[in-house]
């Protein structure tokens, strides 16, 4: 086994994003900035290619994909090239270092997030969103090791096939994260900007109880938080009704939908104190990146301080593809007699539509 | 049913008893036939930030004052661009206002002259201030030293030997006058700073809402305020003349004497004691001159100062002796502010595009310094100068009373100030040629009348708009100073608002629960327990040491920068403003949810 096939999230190595992915480099960055991130370790890219060495040609069942490829044949050859890469991965030492770094990292019965983390998604200017897998609540070095090869998988699911003939690029190398469940309170998603007009100076926030699963592929109408970055104020509450939430079984691994007792649905889902320290993370995040970021979170239960936890991090990409709103408009920079003037002289119509972005 | 326009100033009722109203005010500040055409398109909204009660006839100069100014700074002097002055109208004996709006066709040549006129303030602000100062200081000791006594038998020897030349009767026709013309001339004094300074200010507010538009309006208000102006001066030297009674041992008796009186009289019997009402003496002129009216302050005849009411201030400072007996702090967090100022100002100007910064750092350098004079102004003209121009009008009304003019000194306040004017000539022309006035047989029955017009005035409640809506209202000082926007007259509209659901300006953030205290009048303030939301028309800077007590404050009226936002932001206090109706909705003792981030007052409990 090389040493580089299991690289722990504490470990510097793990900042090398062509060896474990943009989702463990993200995550890395996080950990090296103090920040409060689940234990683990990432499954390699030189874990992935070992594990690969010597299976036939993969993409066989692809060459005749193209854009007009109807869903059903795109289907089945992507559904050919999975079976080939697990079948090519199932035995061979690579799962068995995987199993055997999943006991170390804190017993056999811990339970897991065992999420893909591809080399070149999360960059700053493409998303990969939701392309590749995750699984959650994970147990036991079997199920942990099957995880990973269906995170390889992934790479060829119909989708990620679709989305790199849009977005151009082979499927390259795919590195696996697993990370220890945090036991969700609450969970949700934070950008460093607002999505909506591209203020700068909001953290806007959504989260539901439990594990954010749901709200991240868009299921279910999430509280919605809108922080001032820099005086720290709480500047909009949207409180939804959330009559159901992800979370785990005890008897077996996996989650499930549970009911949320009546007196919590209307309740928001992150107290103020939770809010503030999301904010001073998410803040450091940005800073340290010196760009615009979006993330997940998980609440520990029972929740309360120092109970936040980073999931993942990337580089917002929409709006940080634009200058930041001018504060002057159309009038452009000048004295403030100037601005005074273009503020006197301002009709309705200006108003509506004197927008930055 | 929302209906779509409040009902026309022709067609206002009015109340039983009220009948002939009209005769109280002058005819210019009347709706009237001839104007009917104009007048019905217009939007009115009862200025209630301003006169939120029933006017005197006397008072109203108050209205006339800034009518005339106010309109004459921005149409005449400044050239405005946007906007020209604001008309009032009296109906049922309360202020409606309309803005007036200048000509969109002028506005770029307004624009033009504006940049040169208040251009050449703006670079001279502080300079130009100085010399306000000085010229309105000076109006101020030109008042004070008017005397208003009964005439005298015989004209005092200096009239005769020094070749006065002049009567005593004359003197009182001319200072009257005198009064009248100085209160005016500062009136043009004060608008020659306000709203230039007001258009830097919302200049500033623009720039942060373009590049943020989710920024609050109090983080706005906290990269301009938080500088030490005059205006918190006379809180300040209560706080300071409370740990004087801790120095000087005194804590316990001017905490357990209620009557400010007999406190005083006591205090003086030994050295310490006096030491300290010497000490409260020599404050008392001029910090104590602070009008305590619900609302912009100096409004009205009616409500005393802390100089002629002592156990107003005394109540505060015996809340600050508690808050200094549990070793709580009592002093403002200035340093605190100002650095919590200097760093949103970083932490937001970092944020703009770089091209923007130097314009941001010239727009809010001009902010900060015009807000110096917004602040401060209040102090010199609503207080001091009204104080003192309230103070002289009684003075006079007791004069004449005493001469036989009116029955009781209250009498003359119940005339218009031109008739105030015939009054003294009478008196005087009775006093001159050895007879006695003939004004108290004259005007009883019109007095009379005017108090039981004025008692069903009180009873009637004003509807807080007249005439059809505007689509939008977009007109910066109207927003700014009266807290009224678009969506405020949709929600004056709306007769079937959500019940128990009280909606106006967020003007400090936060949310607290608690219990109502309605106060309409400063005599009220001493009832407010630890914890109370106070609820009330406006505040005043003279309450400032409930502030220490409440839990959050509602208000009828104001908008972002009015006082009662201003001071909670201070205090960390949930605030809204310009509720409309809170007083009359709203009772003590009733629980209620104060978010101030919102703008909204949600009733708990139904009492």
């Amino acid at each position: 086994m090389s040493p580089s096939w299991i690289v722990g999230l504490d470990d510097p190595a793990a900042a090398d994003a062509a060896l474990v992915g943009g989702k463990g480099a993200g995550l890395r960055r996080l950990v090296a900035l103090d920040a409060r991130v689940p234990t683990g370790f990432v499954v390699s890219t030189a874990a992935f290619a070992a594990a690969m060495e010597g299976a036939e040609d993969l993409e066989a069942s692809l060459r005749d994909v193209g854009p007009d490829t109807p869903l059903d044949v795109l289907e089945q050859a992507a559904g050919r090239a999975r079976a080939a890469l697990l079948g090519a991965s199932r035995s061979g030492l690579v799962l068995e270092a995987v199993r055997e770094a999943y006991t170390a990292l804190v017993g056999p019965d811990t339970r897991v997030a065992v999420r893909s983390s591809a080399v070149g998604e999360d960059a700053a200017g493409a998303s990969f969103a939701g392309e590749h897998d995750t699984y959650l609540e994970i147990r036991g070095p079997g199920a942990v090791a099957d995880a990973v090869a269906r995170c390889w998988a992934s790479l060829y699911t119909a989708r990620a096939v679709s989305y790199r003939q849009r977005a151009g690029g082979d499927a390259g190398a795919m590195a696996v994260v697993v990370q220890e469940m945090v036991t969700a309170r609450a969970a949700g998603v934070f950008m460093t900007l607002n999505p909506a007009n591209g203020d700068r100076s909001t953290v806007v926030c959504e989260a539901v109880w439990g594990l954010g699963e749901p709200l991240v592929s868009g299921e279910v109408t999430p509280d919605r938080f809108v922080l001032d970055k820099i005086s720290g104020e709480i500047l909009r509450r949207e409180i939804a009704v959330k009559p159901t939430r992800m979370t785990r079984t005890d008897e077996r691994p996996g989650t499930v939908v549970a009911e949320v007792p009546p007196e919590d649905r209307d309740r928001p889902c992150l107290d103020d104190a939770e809010l503030a320290e999301l904010l001073a993370v998410a803040r450091r995040v940005e800073r340290d990146a010196g760009t615009p970021q979006d993330g997940e979170f998980a609440v520990a239960d029972p929740g309360g301080p120092s109970r936040i936890h980073l999931l993942q991090t990337r580089p917002e990409t929409v709006w940080s593809a634009r200058a930041p709103r001018s504060a002057t408009g159309a009038t452009g920079a000048g004295s403030a007699l100037s601005a005074v003037l273009a503020t006197l002289t301002r009709t309705t119509r200006q108003e509506g539509s004197d927008h930055g972005g | 049913m929302a209906a779509d326009r409040f009902p026309s100033p022709f067609e206002v009722p009015t109340p039983d008893g009220a009948e002939g109203w009209e005769s109280m005010y002058d005819w210019y500040h009347l709706f009237g036939p001839e104007r009917r055409e104009l007048d019905e398109q217009r939007f009115w909204f009862a200025d209630r930030l301003h006169h939120p009660d029933v006017l005197h006839p006397y008072d109203e100069i108050q209205c006339e004052c800034w009518w005339q100014a106010l309109g004459a700074f921005n149409t005449r002097v400044f050239a405005m661009p946007p906007a020209f002055g604001v008309d009032q109208r009296i109906v049922n004996g309360r202020l409606y206002v309309t803005p007036v709006p200048a000509p969109p066709e002028d506005i770029a040549a307004r624009a033009e002259e504006f940049g040169k006129r208040a251009g050449h303030y703006y670079e001279r602000w502080d300079a130009i201030y100085d010399e306000w100062r000085t010229k309105v200081m000076a109006k101020l000791e030109e008042i004070r030293a008017l005397r208003f006594d009964p005439l005298p038998d015989l004209e005092p020897e200096e009239t005769v030997y020094q070749h006065t030349g002049h009567s005593a009767g004359f003197r009182m026709i001319r200072d009257f006058d005198r009064l009248v013309l100085t209160m005016y001339e500062t009136y043009q004094y004060h608008f020659e700073l306000l709203n230039i300074g007001y258009a830097a200010y919302l200049t500033f507010f623009g720039m942060c809402r373009a590049a943020f538009p989710d920024i609050s309006d109090q983080s706005i208000s906290r990269m301009v305020g938080g500088l030490r102006v005059d205006l918190y001066r006379p809180d300040d030297e209560l706080k300071r003349l409370a740990k004087e009674a801790v120095r000087l041992g005194l804590a316990e008796r001017i905490t357990a004497t209620e009557d400010a009186a007999s406190l005083f009289a006591d205090l003086r019997s030994d050295a310490a004691g006096a030491e300290w009402v010497a000490d409260w003496e020599r404050t008392a002129d001029p910090w104590f001159l602070i009008n305590t009216d619900p609302g912009h302050p100096g409004g009205y005849h009616t409500y005393p100062t802390w100089a002629d009411d002592p156990n107003i201030p005394l109540a505060s400072v015996r809340e600050y002796l508690r808050r200094l007996a549990d070793g709580t702090t009592i002093d403002r967090p200035t340093d605190e502010v100002l650095a919590e100022r200097d760093r949103i100002t970083a932490g937001y100007r970092e944020l703009l595009p770089e091209a923007e910064r130097a314009t941001f750092d010239d727009t809010l350098a001009l902010a900060r310094q015009v807000f110096v004079y917004i602040e401060e102004h209040v102090l010199y003209i609503e207080h001091w100068m009204w104080a003192t121009f309230w103070a002289k009008s009684h003075e006079l009304s007791r004069a004449l009373a005493a001469m036989g003019e009116f029955d009781e000194p209250e009498d003359m306040f119940f005339l218009r100030r031109y008739e105030v004017a015939e009054a003294i000539y009478d008196c005087v022309a009775g006093w001159s040629v050895g007879s006695r006035p003939r004004g108290a047989d004259y005007w009883r029955p019109i007095i009379a009348r005017r108090r039981e017009i004025y008692t069903a005035l009180r009873a009637w409640e004003p509807p807080p708009a007249l005439g059809p809506p505007p689509t939008t209202i977009d007109e910066p000082f109207t927003v700014m100073l009266w807290g009224i926007t678009t969506s405020t007259v949709a929600e004056w509209l709306r007769s079937d608002s959500e019940e128990g659901v009280l909606r106006g300006t967020a003007g400090s953030p936060g949310v607290v629960e608690g219990p109502v205290r309605v106060v309409t009048h400063p005599s009220e303030l001493p009832s407010i327990e630890p914890g109370d939301i106070l609820v009330c028309p406006a505040t005043s800077p003279s309450w400032a040491p409930v502030f220490g007590r409440v839990a959050a404050t509602v208000s009828d009226v104001g908008g972002i920068m009015s006082h009662t936002a201003i001071v909670c932001r201070e205090y960390g206090l949930p605030a809204v403003v310009g509720t409309g109706n809170a007083v009359s909705t709203l009772r003590t003792g009733q629980r209620v949810r104060v978010d101030g981030s919102a703008g909204v007052v949600t009733v708990l409990e139904p009492v």
